[in-house]
């Protein structure tokens, strides 16, 4: 019980940015920062009306971490990770990853898992793990070598030839995520991915997931709306506060790895997901 | 299975009853109207109930055809070299143009307004002055036509490429694609249905524009050699560049469809959709 206490005291800190929540030290701290976000505001105008989506937001997230944001709808956590990912520029702040700035997409350091996979629907699942390599004019021999690769680590060889179409959407998800490993970027973010799944598919591909992630050993900055599946999957959960977003808190999940469904019925994991839900609905 | 049955049963055993398809039907009579007429053609004139000099008969025309052929395939080279460059620029030029404009929320804004009342200019009227500025040769049928094809092949494509999934450049921004990496392999593959018909519709236009420019003022072309047959009263003649200016038209619009079909053959299936839809 004492982080739990932790966990709620800290809601109660007040919100300046300093409190910034680099989160509680651990030992794989002193891997290295990959990620740093600095003094991060966002605001955004429409029809004249300005409206602040995030704010005050500043994280750390060392390298190997599997890191998830949680937050109500509309908290602009989303929008973080496409900041995160060079597709959005934030209105104030920075974003650096492995210690240099981050200003537009760059493949090479940070790849991107969308929510409905977005494969390129005219190209076969090798040609669409190829492609952020064929935009780097990369050899062909090559690129062919690194997407079997990357197919062979998220266990889809054997569909290199498929169309998307051809392939459920778990499969799809898979092969997006080997798209987005291809460059072998420090860092994999990932939007909702599994939320257009269904149930069964969700539980199978997190862990499939966990699997990737301890073989591919990456930092994963993971986005859902699913309190169960960022407790589950991850070693830190950010939580942000409704709109503008604000972090509420970084709650550490000290549940043993490797993670089991039969974690899910433990206490611990049950007192987690409610302190983190009442700081949502606060 | 049982619900299976059920929903099978009805619409079934009606349309068995009815011995052919529709579709059947519909060719056979297609069939009946073509054959009726060509008869028509070869009958009609024989019998002497239109004077020659309107319609000459069908076996007339071929002969003329036949006879005449070296002269007919030159002209027709002159012509189809010419909708050949026209189509690489209205159709070339004008896909990519319009895959721009229709990607690109501000060039859409600011542009499509202008292209659109563009095209209501009935442009023919231009002819005379782009004889006067690249003269009578091919030069000015070419940059007529192109002229003449270009907008509807920008406005179709423009409209395809603003009603792909944003998802898709999105993610191809996300892996460092440039602005013309996204627009030449993603925004392009992805609304390619859109483009082969604004290109279907662009090539269409152009056949017209070569034609008809070489019609009013040329020296060389199939729409000049009727518009020479026409003065000699050589009614054979004319309805012998007729038929294959139609031929070049209607084949040009079968190899089009032929490549639609092989696309949305594989694509229909990705999306979900009935092979009809657009």
């Amino acid at each position: 019980m004492p982080r739990m206490s932790q966990a709620t005291a800290s809601i109660r800190k007040p919100h300046g940015a300093t409190m910034s929540v680099v989160g509680p030290d651990h030992p794989a701290a002193d891997a290295g920062k990959t990620l740093e976000v600095r003094d991060l505001n966002h605001t955004y105008n429409v029809n004249g009306k300005t409206t602040q989506a995030l704010k005050d937001i500043a994280f750390n997230v060392s390298a190997g971490r599997f890191l998830s944001i949680v937050g109500p709808s509309g908290c602009g956590k989303s929008s973080l990770l496409m900041m995160l990912a060079g597709l959005l520029t934030p209105s104030d702040g920075t974003i650096a990853v492995g210690g240099r700035p981050l200003t537009k997409p760059d493949p090479t350091r940070v790849g991107v898992v969308f929510q409905d996979a977005s494969l390129f629907p005219w190209l076969t699942a090798r040609r669409n793990v190829e492609f952020p390599l064929f935009l780097r004019g990369v050899d062909k021999a090559v690129r062919r070598e690194k997407a079997e690769e990357a197919l062979a680590l998220v266990g889809l060889e054997r569909f290199a030839d498929s169309l998307p179409h051809e392939l459920s959407g778990g499969m799809k998800q898979r092969v997006s995520i080997a798209r987005g490993l291809v460059q072998d970027p420090p860092i994999l973010l990932m939007d909702e991915p599994f939320a257009a799944l269904d149930e069964q598919t969700r539980i199978t591909m997190g862990d499939e997931l966990l699997r990737i992630w301890e073989k591919a050993r990456k930092t994963i900055v993971f986005v859902t709306h699913g309190l169960s599946e960022a407790i589950y999957l991850s070693d830190e959960v950010l939580v942000l506060s409704g709109r503008p977003g604000r972090i509420l808190d970084r709650v550490v999940i000290d549940l043993p790895r490797p993670r089991s469904l039969e974690m899910m019925a433990q206490p611990r994991f049950a007192e987690l997901r409610e302190a983190i839900w009442h700081m949502i609905k606060a | 299975m049982a619900y299976d049955q059920s929903v099978t049963h009805l619409p079934r055993g009606r349309e068995a009853s009815a011995g052919m398809s529709l579709e059947a039907k519909a060719r056979i009579c297609r069939y009946v109207i073509i054959a009726a007429i060509i008869a028509a053609w070869e009958i009609v004139p024989r019998l002497g109930l239109v004077p020659r000099l309107f319609l000459p008969s069908l076996s007339s025309t071929l002969t003329v055809l036949v006879a005449q052929s070296g002269d007919f395939a030159v002209q027709m080279l002159v012509t189809l070299q010419e909708v050949g460059m026209a189509l690489v620029f209205a159709c070339g030029f004008g896909i990519l143009f319009g895959l721009w404009v229709g990607s690109t929320l501000t060039v859409r804004k600011a542009l499509l307004p202008v292209v659109s009342a563009l095209f209501a200019v009935p442009l023919v009227v231009l002819y005379p002055l782009f004889t006067a500025w690249f003269g009578i040769g091919s030069a000015s049928k070419v940059v007529f036509a192109s002229v003449y094809g270009l907008l509807p092949t920008v406005l179709g494509t423009a409209a395809g490429a603003q009603t792909i999934d944003r998802q898709l450049t999105q993610a191809a921004r996300s892996m460092g694609a440039t602005r013309l990496q996204q627009i030449l392999w993603v925004t392009l593959p992805a609304s390619v249905p859109t483009v082969l018909a604004s290109f279907r519709l662009g090539g269409a236009l152009v056949i017209v524009g070569v034609v008809v420019a070489e019609m009013m003022m040329s020296s060389a072309g199939i729409g000049f050699l009727l518009s020479k047959y026409r003065t000699q009263l050589n009614s054979p003649g004319v309805f012998a560049a007729i038929i294959l200016i139609l031929a070049l038209a209607i084949g040009f619009d079968l190899a089009v469809q032929a490549i639609e079909r092989r696309w949305t053959g594989s694509r229909n299936k990705a999306a979900g959709r009935p092979a009809d839809a657009p």
